[in-house]
């Protein structure tokens, strides 16, 4: 299974992803890790990156119509916004890749997250 | 309402300066997330899926005009123009960044808000009868006692580090309005046999995982005792409480194992062993408290000829009038329900324009103040009959005049996996679904009282276990798949859904909240609210429609 990479922006908050060379909003431009090594790695590297990130975790993506998106609901509503204002959030920007996650289908728990509950 | 003195404003003013530099020392870096996360959530700042999101508190649902036109602007200048309004009479604001935080809680500070007790295992923020004050039939107004527990909680240095959070519920009437048998503590004041002011005490009700309606522990407590009593429960509570598995560390966890009787000997014996002068209230400082909540209404006729002509010739003001005002205890007043449940919008939203526009309502028509209801939604406590239809119209064009309290499309909703890290499905859009589909007035209006709760996750902050009926989000191998309850209530015939059947997916929700609404018109007699119907079948002929297709 493909994986990116992903955060909260410690400023702001803002859902954030890895694009192999900085950390950018757009899931679109993300990074998809095929190597779980490689992509664990990152993550590593990432939990180091404090005053920047809060709780950096590895997501699951699968190939959908027209490119790529997180397998699970919980990380397509953070890569987009909010379903009940679709003006808010990262769908308000529009554009291809966005078109991509919301017709994405299919739904499955977000293992990084949960662990991240459970964390809590 | 409560007034902060130059004591109190130093302490805001303090607290959010000590806020302040943990969270620059937070963004440079000498603080690491696990040692920030408990100082930011003491703040009210907790991180959600899409950003930070503070909860400002709103002591038992209270706000000024003043207050709520400050929290207008911090939602449009800090958020995205508009808040969201809790069932726990709170304002969270979903879209804050950590740097402008200290700021806001600056701003807050200035008119006497803030967000201290809206996180943590301390005595969370206390609520009340959003009515207090303006309903009949009152034996005191609860939130001069909700004020004097908030006073005596705040910092309380005993009861800062409980085994889980604590919550605190006062109402003064039967009809129970605050729902205060779901709270870890429910207070009900009356007059007893002799007259004198008194508290029945639960305790231990809650709703999460293994949901309670909390035992009533101790019957006619005198109500100078009220905060000796308290402290003996929550002593207890230190005491024994669980502090080992967070799912049982709520006190009604305690109470369901020692059982509410040992539970209750535990209370006296302790009360009985303390110096409880020293914590109850003096009678002045009840007075000097009680000062904050007077309100001086004017002699008026008990009928308004500009009301009742208004009602006569406006049908969209009459239905207002019957769904969402309510008597008041003064002749020529009544208490307006203003609902935060448009159709097709998302439950307890409110726009920063929504809020000033309220807030100008509020000063000039309703004595300067604004309720919030568990229920999501505002209330103008004190409008004269006389002004009631211009404030309909004020309403009405600012999209605040949906005529639907307590109807089938006045839903609880929580912000649900749209907003909430922990949630597992959707609240919003459920409820949107079922609003749109029960949109026709006259069709709600035939289906009469129907609380429909909705949570996206088992802690119920969307309180599904009372609702007449409840819809859980549950993750089912990964989807979004809803649980219908019926037969709930939190109100003075409080009691606990019963789960219908097998979880439905998304789609079907609204569906099957039709076919239950199908059956109940089919079988209700004369005078029977959807509930009433409910607890007289019971659950076989509503589980039949719903299932059906899967026999």
């Amino acid at each position: 299974m493909l994986k990116a990479l992903t955060a909260n922006r410690l400023a702001d908050g803002e859902v954030v992803f890895w694009s192999g060379e900085r950390w950018i909003a757009r899931f679109g431009l993300a990074r998809l890790f095929d190597d779980d090594q490689i992509a664990e790695a990152a993550e590593a590297h990432a939990k180091t990156q404090i005053t920047e990130l809060v709780d950096p975790y590895l997501i699951e993506v699968s190939a959908v119509d027209g490119g790529f998106a997180p397998v699970s609901y919980r990380e397509r509503i953070r890569a987009l916004g909010p379903t009940n204002k679709p003006d808010h959030g990262k769908q308000a920007l529009g554009g291809a890749d966005v078109e991509v996650l919301v017709h994405a289908q299919g739904a499955a728990r977000s293992k990084g997250r949960v662990d991240l509950i459970r964390r809590k | 309402m409560y007034r902060y003195d130059e004591i109190d404003q130093e302490m805001l003013a303090d607290r959010t300066a000590e806020f302040r530099a943990q969270c620059e020392r937070r963004l440079a870096g000498e603080l690491t997330e696990e040692q920030f996360k408990p100082l930011r959530l003491m703040n009210g700042l907790y991180l959600q899926l899409h950003a930070y999101m503070l909860r400002i508190a709103i002591p038992y649902g209270t706000l000024s005009s003043a207050r709520m036109r400050r929290l207008a602007h911090i939602a449009r200048t800090y958020d995205r123009g508009y808040g969201h309004f809790t069932t726990r009479t709170n304002l969270q604001l979903h879209w804050i960044k950590l740097k402008d935080a200290p700021d806001i809680l600056d701003q807050l500070a200035e008119v006497g808000l803030h967000a201290i007790q809206t996180s943590g295992n301390c005595i969370r923020n206390v609520t009340a009868d959003p009515y207090s004050g303006a309903i009949a039939g009152e034996a005191d107004d609860p939130r001069v006692w909700a004020e004097a527990i908030r006073q005596w909680s705040t910092f309380h240095p005993e009861f800062s580090y409980l085994p889980r959070k604590f919550k605190i519920a006062v109402t003064a009437t039967e009809a129970d309005r605050a729902a205060t048998q779901i709270y870890d503590i429910g207070l009900r004041l009356h007059r007893d046999a002799e007259g004198g002011l008194a508290f029945d005490v639960g305790v231990g009700g809650g709703l999460g995982r293994t949901p309670y309606l909390g035992p009533t522990i101790r019957r006619s407590l005198p109500a100078r005792h009220l905060l000796s009593y308290l402290q003996a429960i929550l002593r207890v509570f230190n005491r024994h409480g669980r502090r080992d598995n967070i799912h049982k560390a709520r006190i009604k966890i305690l109470v369901a194992q020692l059982g509410a009787e040992e539970f209750a000997r535990q209370v006296e014996a302790e009360w009985e062993a303390s110096d409880n002068a020293a914590v109850d209230l003096p009678d002045e400082e009840l007075a000097r408290i009680r000062a904050g909540f007077v309100a001086n209404f004017e002699f008026l006729p008990e009928v308004s000829e500009v009301f009742e002509a208004a009602r006569a010739a406006n049908k969209a003001f009459a239905r207002f009038v019957r769904h969402n005002v309510v008597a008041h205890k003064v002749p020529g007043y009544a208490i307006v329900n203003v609902s935060l449940k448009a159709i097709g919008e998302t439950p307890g939203d409110c726009s920063a324009e929504q809020m000033d526009l309220i807030a100008d309502l509020a000063e000039r028509y309703s004595k300067d103040e604004v309720r919030v209801a568990y229920e999501q939604n505002l209330i103008l406590p004190h409008v004269k009959l006389d002004d009631l239809p211009v404030v309909f119209e004020a309403l009405a064009s600012g999209g605040l005049a949906t005529p639907n309290i307590g109807l089938i499309s006045d839903i609880i909703a929580c912000p649900g996996l749209d907003y909430c890290a922990l949630a597992n499905a959707r609240a919003i859009p459920i409820a949107q679904d079922i609003a749109k589909r029960f949109e026709d007035p006259v069709l709600a209006e035939r289906i009469g009282e129907l609380k429909i709760k909705i949570s996206g996750c088992i802690n119920a902050c969307g309180h599904h276990h009372v609702g007449h009926i409840g819809i859980l989000g549950v993750d089912k191998k990964g989807e979004e798949f809803y649980q219908l309850t019926v037969g709930g209530s939190g109100e003075g015939d409080a009691s606990l859904g019963q789960i219908l059947g097998p979880a439905v997916p998304a789609g079907r929700v609204a569906g099957a909240v039709d076919e239950l609404v199908g059956v109940y018109l089919a079988e209700r007699r004369e005078g029977e609210r959807f509930l009433d119907t409910v607890r007289r079948t019971g659950l076989a002929p509503f589980k039949t429609a719903v299932y059906a297709d899967a026999h």
